[in-house]
């Protein structure tokens, strides 16, 4: 478990970063927190011949609502999330997923940026955003841009970066009151990936009806999956409708593409997915009403 | 070259929480080269060519079955390299060395090997009338056994189950390693081992040395479970680079490595069929038994199958039992020890029995384990003895409250028989000088923590205060022969050596200074004494678990609590049996919950990470509560075999206690995920309990 | 040649100057090259916590770290715990309570310890069962490590009063 030789370099902003990953075209990798990465190159599954560390850049680490977003910048470790008062009291789904991504040394490296950016369909985050409706910007050679959360992730381990882009924020819209997120996963045990993961956030008007409804799936398809078909159906639903809420676990079931591996089969899993939406938009419109 | 121990913190609590313990891979010598192994990425292919490197056209050595593996000579050869078929995913086919690991892990790259594939045989069911995976056999099974008589009987009450325990990976926290240094005639071999003296028999033994040429040294060892009782290929590939280089080699797996390549636990399919009266006691007892044995038969995969057959009985008390046992070649590594090895699969076979019969007959299942318990030794149809039962196990239930636990909660029971590994005996060396008193042991912790009771014996012995004595490590320079420390054995015979060898150099002591003998004269001179301890009694002793399940407020079943009653004789050191006995009850969770090897149709381990096979965190372990009966043995320290009770009587009893929180029958460990909802998550169709 | 960096670390409170490949893992750096062996590997996949350090007062897995990515910061090992022949609070509570067996995992989990106890002086059972769920332990079955972290919290409190 050694990594193949690779170059090294650490530039101090985002500009010399890409710059760096422009020159190598798509023989460079960015280390963010590498708790994804590093395991790959150990098992010499990854080779490229230039690593750009950007640990060193600075002004990429944090937390802030503004211009309608709340804003995490991409090296915002997630044990940063873990501790955010903010994130506990209005973004539920964000911070309940913060404290379900692997254990909590990996969580002190592991950051926001490289958990969306991986493209893995098993990672938390990427089902936060899709549910929240969020974006992402990056910064390339030709500038900043930003991507819808439902344009970015494209495939397994691909993203809408370019090979000389690099991911530098994620935005979570602020959500108006009346408002709640869950995250729900189910693992086997503490530290593995999901088996099935939900991601709610939901905003209810005065009559306690469903306003707006987000829902994003974790580990049951090439990328993680945003639950439109479901997500609409829920909306002018009374907040304690059940049976919408169970039809909306249907319909996310349906709009799953679960494949059987060590941690269950496709049934139980897609069985999981139908569980969590209906628990998810439960819980999730609990805290709308207590305004969490 | 040598490593020495001199200035080592004595006590290992205050070495390991410094960091300043010595395992192998902690070992830096000059002039040390570190061995890479290639290994087959095919479950079963024919080597056409391999170039490069250290191969099997160089190293003609085969592996010899030793340790606690041992079951005489095998019908299959084991190539420590192979150059001609490879028979499991992760099996050696040749070694680089490097100046370090990095350099070692680049020039692995260069050897190049050509397979042809063939189709692996996966299935142990199947592998009966699959053609045999190794040329020159007539088929796969390498073992088969009858045990008792074939009987007919008239019964109320058949009750036929066939039972599974998945194959399961030992993950010794630390993995498997070695430092080999050659002088032009005598090998040194620093090991994290089970059993120096395995190694060095089966090294000589394939590296055509001498037993006396071969010095087998063990370092500080990061566990064992049994997978380092014996020896793997890549001890005599290390051995023999360090003969050929003539400079030090290392060999440190990864954990990736130690998965594919250390012999697996369990593996074993269990049909079995009880015949019983409406009351629930036992007429007769019918079972085959079936075990993976992997691809070659040296890891105890030729001897497990008859082993677990002997002792399926238990503590109970059966008219008529009649079992068959086979073990099958498949291409997986090899079938070895895991921790009870043997001992749980009866037990959870028989344990399922027993409360499908007191599901069938309305009887509780306490009384119905009662009503087939003995109250005097006994020895069974299938051969094993037993001492009586009924006395202790009422104990248990007792102490386990359990009359008033089960109105209330979702409990389940096991009782059963450990068997203690008695045979060969064990060895223990005491010498004094210089005011202290240094002790060896013949077969030594390799995480058990065997110094705390040798220094409380020792001390109580010789009435010296534990401070001037020095626990060594194993070296089977210092010792003159030993067995290994593994199958509950340790406490047991280990601590009669110890005990009958401080006795004779007490003897010797009083003898050389008469009237004037003291405890600090004793310590003024200079004294030897070795002692090779062979018990002459029944060790087997007895043990019972009960466990309760609870819902989560997700709805998920999980273990709650699990209360151990073992009968461990004389306890030698409370803590240490405590944290011995919670260990092994993690590990039985994790055997009913988490803890598999699983392969793909193509014999590719999917569960090649610590994470996927299924280890527990301090997250997923419930309660422990541990008791014993104080029951002295008949040997000089009263002490009784407690290693593996564990992972005998937990999964029965925490499997029970699932099955009655949800209503659903299991037969097969580790549980899969989606039966262990409240709800039916997946749609799954299953057997009710009734 | 393959490119080398030169690196200077904080190990222990000294500064630690090395060239060495980019590839290095943090771990094999104390290990082979600083001769610090209390750091263990005990897997390849980030999960077992054998190789758990500080890095910058954070705990994190040394295995899951290029040395080069330590460079200008501050390591603590196991071995930095202490000093001057006396334990720690958080080593004496495991060697009070018989927090280990084999020893193996120690390292990790008493460095996983301290940092929890850094930074909450009075965790719950549930806190140090979160703490230590990256550190995998084979021997105990982790009753008697938990028992240990009380033991080390009480003891740290007591030292502050």
């Amino acid at each position: 478990m050694i990594p193949p030789r690779f170059e090294y370099a650490a530039p101090k902003s985002v500009r010399e970063a890409v710059d760096l990953l422009k020159s190598r075209g798509g023989e460079a990798k960015v280390l963010a927190g590498g708790q994804s990465l590093i395991p790959l190159l150990k098992l010499r599954l990854a080779a490229p011949s230039l690593l750009v560390d950007i640990n060193r850049v600075t002004g990429l680490d944090y937390i802030r609502e503004s211009g309608g977003f709340l804003r995490v910048g991409a090296l915002t470790r997630v044990s940063t999330l873990n501790r955010s008062a903010l994130l506990k009291k209005r973004y539920g789904a964000l911070h309940d997923a913060s404290l379900t991504i692997a254990d909590p040394l990996v969580r002190n490296l592991g950051t926001v940026g490289g958990n969306l950016s991986h493209g893995d369909p098993s990672n938390d985050l990427p089902a936060v955003l899709l549910a929240a409706g969020g974006e992402l910007a990056a910064t390339g050679p030709s500038g900043d841009r930003s991507v819808r959360a439902e344009d970015f992730f494209v495939g397994t381990f691909t993203t809408a970066l370019a090979q000389d882009e690099i991911l530098t924020e994620a935005r979570f819209p602020v959500p108006p009151p009346r408002s709640g997120g869950v995250y729900l996963k189910v693992e086997q045990k503490v530290a593995d990936f999901a088996t099935a993961g939900v991601a709610v956030q939901v905003s209810l008007d005065k009559k306690s009806e469903y306003a707006r409804v987000g829902i994003g799936l974790t580990g049951v398809g090439p990328t993680a999956l945003k639950a439109t078909k479901a997500e609409a159906a829920m909306v002018g639903k009374r907040a304690t409708d059940r049976k919408a809420a169970q039809e909306a676990g249907e319909l996310a079931a349906d709009a799953s593409s679960p494949t059987t591996d060590i941690r269950g089969t496709e049934e139980y899993k897609r069985g999981l997915i139908r569980l969590l939406v209906t628990r998810g938009l439960e819980r999730a419109s609990q805290r709308a009403r207590r305004g969490a | 070259m040598e490593v020495t121990f001199e200035g080592e913190e004595q006590d290992p609590d205050v070495r390991f929480v410094r960091g300043t313990g010595k395992y192998v891979d902690d070992i830096k010598l000059e002039g040390m080269l570190h061995l890479h192994v290639v290994r087959s990425p095919y479950a079963r292919a024919r080597v056409l060519s391999v170039s490069g490197g250290i191969t099997g056209n160089e190293l003609k050595a085969t592996m010899e079955s030793v340790g606690e593996d041992a079951g005489g000579k095998s019908a299959v050869s084991f190539p420590a390299l192979s150059a001609s078929y490879v028979n499991y995913v992760g099996q050696p086919v040749a070694a680089v060395l490097g100046l370090d690991r990095y350099d070692a892990a680049d020039k692995a790259e260069e050897v190049d090997v050509q397979y042809e594939p063939l189709r692996p045989v996966i299935d142990p069911e199947k592998a009966l009338a699959s053609e045999p995976i190794h040329p020159g056999m007539e088929n796969n099974l390498v073992a088969a056994a009858e045990l008792g008589k074939e009987f007919e009987v008239k019964a109320p009450i058949e009750i036929e189950e066939t039972l599974r325990m998945t194959r399961i990976s030992p993950n010794p926290m630390e993995t498997k390693g070695m430092v080999a240094v050659y002088d032009g005639s005598n090998l040194t071999v620093y090991a994290s081992t089970q059993s120096p003296f395995s190694w060095r028999e089966g090294l000589a033994s394939s590296l055509g040395l001498k037993e006396e040429s071969v010095r087998v040294v063990q370092m500080d060892t990061g566990g064992g479970f049994g997978s380092k009782g014996g020896i793997y290929p890549e001890y005599v590939v290390a051995a023999y680079a360090a003969m050929k280089t003539k400079r030090p080699v290392k060999w440190s797996e990864t954990r990736y490595e130690n998965i594919l390549s250390t012999n697996m636990g369990r593996g074993v399919r269990g049909k079995m069929k009880v015949y019983a009266d409406r009351e629930g006691k036992l007429k007769g007892l019918k079972a085959d038994i079936l075990v993976d044995v992997g691809a070659y038969p040296l890891g105890g995969g030729g001897w497990t199958a008859r082993w677990i057959a002997s002792q399926l009985v238990g503590p109970y008390s059966v008219p008529r039992a009649y079992a068959t046992a086979k073990a099958v070649l498949t291409n997986k590594v090899n079938m070895g020890p895991y921790r009870g090895a043997g001992r749980p699969e009866a037990a959870f076979f028989m344990e399922r029995m027993m409360d499908r019969l007191a599901d069938e007959t309305g009887v509780d299942a306490a009384e119905v384990r009662l009503r087939n318990a003995t109250s005097r030794r006994t020895t069974s149809p299938l051969g094993m003895e037993a001492p009586p039962s009924k006395q202790l196990f009422m104990k248990a239930l007792r102490a386990f409250k359990y009359s008033s636990r089960k109105k209330k909660e979702n409990v389940g029971l096991s009782f059963f028989m450990l068997i203690p590994a008695a045979y060969g005996g064990e060895s223990a060396k005491l010498a004094v000088k210089g005011g202290r008193v240094k002790v060896w042991m013949g077969g030594s912790s390799h995480g058990q923590r065997h110094d705390v009771f040798a220094k409380s014996l020792v001390s109580e012995e010789l009435g010296i205060p534990q401070d001037v004595i020095d626990f060594q490590h194993t070296d089977t320079r210092s010792i003159s022969g030993g067995v290994g420390s593994w199958g509950s054995r340790t406490a047991i015979l280990g601590g009669g050596a110890i005990v009958e060898a401080s006795r004779s150099l007490k003897a010797a002591a009083k003898k050389k200074l008469g009237k004037k003998y003291s405890p600090a004269r004793l310590l003024e001179g200079e004294y030897e004494a070795e002692a090779f301890f062979k018990p002459k009694d029944l060790l087997n002793t007895l043990g019972a678990n009960m466990a309760s399940a609870r819902l989560t407020k997700e709805g998920n079943a999980v273990v709650d609590e699990v209360v151990s009653f073992y009968d461990a004789g004389k306890v030698l050191n409370p803590f240490m049996l405590e944290s011995q006995i919670t260990g092994g009850v993690a590990q039985g969770i994790g055997e009913i919950m988490y803890e598999q090897a699983i392969y793909s149709e193509d014999g590719q381990l999917l569960t090649a990470s610590i994470a996927d096979t299924g280890v527990i965190h301090a997250t997923e372990m419930p309660k422990s509560v541990v008791m014993t009966a104080a029951s002295r043995s008949t040997l000089p320290h009263g002490a009784k075999g407690v290693g593996e009770s564990p992972t005998i009587g937990v999964p029965p009893a925490a499997t029970r206690a699932l099955e009655v929180l949800l209503g659903r029958r299991f037969t097969t460990l580790p549980i899969e995920p989606e039966k262990l909802w409240a709800t039916d998550v997946a749609g799954v169709k299953e057997v009710r309990v009734r | 040649m393959p490119q080398t960096s030169h690196i200077a670390v904080e190990v222990n409170g000294v500064k630690r100057e090395a060239d060495v490949e980019p590839r290095l893992l943090l771990v094999h750096f104390l290990r082979e090259n600083l001769g610090l062996t209390g750091s263990h590997i005990g897997c390849d996949t980030t999960s077992c916590g054998a190789c758990t350090v500080l890095l910058d007062d954070k705990a994190m897995k040394s295995c899951t770290v290029l040395a080069v990515q330590a460079d200008g910061r501050k390591v603590m090992t196991v071995e930095g715990l202490g000093g001057h022949g006396k334990l720690d609070p958080v080593q004496e509570g495991f060697v009070a309570e018989h927090g280990l067996q084999c020893g193996f995992c120690t390292p990790g989990m008493v460095i996983s310890a301290y940092a929890l106890l850094q930074e909450n002086p009075d965790p719950t059972e549930d806190d140090i069962r979160t703490a230590i769920s990256g550190n995998i332990c084979r021997c105990t079955g982790y009753e008697k490590i938990i028992e240990s972290v009380k033991h080390a919290a009480k003891a740290r409190r007591r030292r502050r009063t």
